[in-house]
């Protein structure tokens, strides 16, 4: 009998009782921690390890580097003696007494034997030959077209699941996402069976807890032109190694997000199997979401929400949006904690209950969660989904139910019997937007492929000229955007808000180092989608 | 084909309330059942459910995240009509403890498993005890061994599924999905077997 399977996690995930208020708090805090350990792009604590200490794939240099090209998938690997390794500490301005190589301090042995990249043990650096066509990769994005190419041609799921560690492919991979626990037993890996990368997961494991022995915390290690990120939460280990030139914060910043997809399936509950069980086997309880995983991973390549902690508006007139506003916040009232209409990743609206707020990054993880997972396509359902942001320790309800191939409707609610509540309100609010039109206008406002840059004026007054098919409002270059800023209300503010938004994507895309995106002006942000009721938190 | 889907259920739609968590009994003439589905991942359930509800088979596997809600209406012979409100829960472990919800106030629950895997048989035997356990005492249960057009792979005899299902009071039946073998017999076998309502 296989009942084992499911008692095992029995009790652990049945408390439906979120206390936001005070459960949520240590999560933020660790955010507000975060924040303020964020390190500048020099940091003082750096160690140049004079004898290399990634031995990894040595011989395959790659002399033009200079002129290479993540896009192009040429990355050189140029790990040779000079090459650095940098431990960047949370906590000690001290020189970290970095291992002069990993390997002496005992925990090589973990490996599986080295395939044809020459490494000699010790931790091997993924990657340093050219990397394959991946898919990655931050692409070239000029319009909001090609973004949204990058969506249509890209397909969901695992792949590449016959590799492991000792695969001259799998090494070639440019971005390697991992989730392992702290005892070293993979959870998810991004690439490859998560079976087969034991070895590998207790090496990165080894690496965490040599580094924590010593009272401090690893972030960061850079290898040539490989940065290994570290993110430790609880039992739970993330590791990002990845040669895309990233900066360390957005590579965290992604970490956390997975971490956030983890618990929004399964709560921070999980952490209550690790105490009881150290060596608790994960992977079961996450079975059939390596979809969700993969799609947020790729969506770190092509959706600015990922970044921006902001999410997407579906742009609607002004009457359309309201009418379903309308609806939404009566169903609100009756009890429903939020009520959200999505189209694809866009937001046509949204409403909470009283003093419920919804975190942006919530918002991004539970589309996320719902668009990947294919069976909400096929009926209503009902799930149990936790808000990160709201509260990692319960679970919500969520009704699901699509209106259209594209739209969604999603109610969240904290009681586990209100579903016939919520597909009465349902019911309800499918009627009204068909009669009054939302759903053809959210159709019609996909179909010209939201905002485009050009539909940006650079004036933030509206003023005659040619109006543009999509937006109705004057079409002009970018010229402006340095203009000054007069006001945040009305259309204009609306404008402003979007210029500021689009170019700073589109300078992130565009830049090799996107620490641009750090100059935006959070006051006007905020201030801004404050007035325009859709709160965006930063 | 009796397709229709449980999306433009429009009209029932205030009646739905919480009386179906009684699985609302209406009249003599015309039932109303709420019925579970449970087993294993990968098992069939969704597909069984779609192939009554739709009439459709979609090899591509969708994993159920927490439960689906479908529901359809058969007619019998006696011109009684039989509305099946299904529940058709996630496989998936980390669902297990939230079974619960969705067999609590079923006048049905239909454990599936594959006969091409003795671990489903096992996970089917464990879901019949848990409902001998916590379920409405009257449910009826229905053993499916599902996906019989595997033959050629069976790892679960046949009579493996008889034996057990009388030890258990329950209806046996094996059905495909894939090919619409026995699909329609397990729902209208169910459907005489309810209970029904003394007539006033
Ligand atoms: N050959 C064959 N394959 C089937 C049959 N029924 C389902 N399958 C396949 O089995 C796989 C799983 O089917 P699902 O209906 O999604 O399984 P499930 O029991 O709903 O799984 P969960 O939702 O995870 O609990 C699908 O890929 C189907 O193609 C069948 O009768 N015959
Ligand atoms: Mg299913």
């Amino acid at each position: 009998m296989s009942s084992d399977s499911s008692s095992t996690s029995g009790d652990e995930f049945t408390n439906p009782n979120p206390n936001p208020n005070s459960t949520s708090k240590p999560l933020e805090d660790q955010f507000a921690s975060a924040a303020l350990t964020q390190p500048n792009n020099e940091p003082p604590e750096i160690q140049e390890s004079p004898n290399g200490v990634v031995n990894g794939s040595v011989g395959e240099n790659n002399h033009g580097e200079v002129e290479s090209n993540e896009r192009e998938g040429e990355v050189g690997s140029n790990l040779e003696a000079r090459q650095s390794v940098r431990w960047r500490r949370t906590n000690s301005e001290v020189e970290v007494e970095a291992p002069s190589s990993p390997s002496s301090s005992g925990y090589a042995g973990e490996r599986g034997s080295s395939s044809g990249s020459g490494s000699s043990g010790g931790f091997d650096m993924i990657g340093g030959g050219i990397g394959g066509g991946d898919d990655d990769e931050i692409q070239e994005v000029s319009n909001v077209d090609s973004i949204q190419d990058s969506q249509a041609s890209w397909m969901p799921g695992k792949r590449h699941v016959d590799e492991d560690d000792a695969s001259l492919s799998w090494r070639k991979r440019k971005k390697h996402f991992f989730i392992l626990s702290n005892s070293g037993k993979p959870i998810y890996s991004r690439y490859g069976d998560e079976h087969k990368l034991a070895g590998f997961s207790a090496t990165l494991q080894a690496i965490i807890s040599f580094v924590e022995n010593g009272g401090d915390r690893v972030k960061l290690v850079r290898a040539g032109n490989h940065q290994v990120v570290f993110l430790v939460k609880g039992p739970i280990y993330l590791v990002c190694i990845s040669c895309t030139e990233e900066p360390y914060e957005s590579l965290r910043g992604q970490l956390e997000l997975i971490y956030g997809q983890m618990l929004l399936i399964l709560t921070k509950s999980v952490n209550r199997c690790f105490e009881k069980n150290p060596k608790f086997d994960m992977t079961p309880l996450l079975g059939g979401t390596d979809v969700v995983f993969s799609s947020l991973i790729h969506s770190f390549s092509w959706n600015p929400a990922t970044f921006l902690h902001a999410y997407t508006c579906l742009p609607l007139a002004y009457a359309t949006r309201q009418a379903a506003g309308a609806i939404l916040q009566d169903v609100a009232d009756s009890g429903v904690l939020f009520a959200i209409l999505m189209c694809k990743h866009k937001v046509i609206s949204l409403v909470g209950a009283q003093k419920a707020s919804l975190h942006p990054d919530d918002m991004l993880l539970l589309a996320n969660f719902v668009m990947s997972s294919e069976s909400f396509r096929t009926s209503e359902s009902f799930s149990p989904i936790c808000l990160p942001r709201y509260n990692p320790m319960a679970f919500l309800y969520a009704y699901v139910h699509y209106l259209d191939v594209d739209t969604y409707l999603m109610l969240l609610t904290t009681s586990s019997d209100a579903f016939y509540h919520l597909k009465d309100c349902r019911i309800r609010i499918e009627m009204v937007l068909l009669k009054s039109n939302v759903l053809s206008e959210v159709q019609r406002s996909m179909l010209d492929g939201g905002m485009h840059v050009e539909d940006l004026p650079t004036d933030p007054l509206p003023r005659s000229g040619t109006l543009s098919p999509h937006l109705g409002q004057p079409r002009d270059s970018l010229e402006s955007f340095k203009e000054p800023f007069v006001g945040i209300g009305g259309p204009a503010g609306l404008w402003h808000l979007c210029t500021v938004v689009y170019f700073w994507i589109n300078m992130y895309l565009l830049s090799s180092h996107h620490q641009l995106i750090a100059h935006v002006n959070r006051k006007d942000y905020i201030g801004l989608t404050r007035t325009f009721m859709l709160p965006c938190m930063i | 084909m009796g397709c229709s889907s449980s999306l433009p259920d429009r009209s029932s739609g205030q009646l739905a309330g919480l009386n179906s968590e009684n699985g609302g009994v209406s009249d003599a003439k015309n039932l109303r059942v709420k019925l579970v589905l449970l087993g294993d991942s990968g098992v069939g359930k969704s597909c069984i459910v779609l192939r009554f509800v739709r009439g459709q088979f979609d090899p591509t596997s969708k994993v159920t995240v927490g439960a689906s809600f479908l529901s359809q209406t058969i007619a019998l012979q006696d011109s009684t009509t039989v509305k099946f409100e299904i529940w058709d829960t996630a496989g998936q472990e980390r669902y297990a403890a939230l079974a619960p919800l969705y067999y609590r106030g079923a006048a049905v629950a239909v454990v599936v498993y594959d006969i091409t895997s003795p671990e489903s048989f096992a996970k089917a035997q464990y879901w019949v005890k848990e409902l001998q356990k916590h379920g409405n005492p009257d449910i009826v249960m229905a053993l499916v061994g599902n996906k019989a057009d595997l033959n050629e792979k069976r790892e679960v005899p046949v009579q493996d599924g008889i034996d057990y299902a009388e030890k258990n009071g329950m209806f046996f039946i094996e059905t495909s999905a894939k090919t619409a073998d026995n699909i329609n017999q397990l729902f209208e076998e169910i459907a005489k077997r309810l209970p029904r309502p003394a007539s006033s």
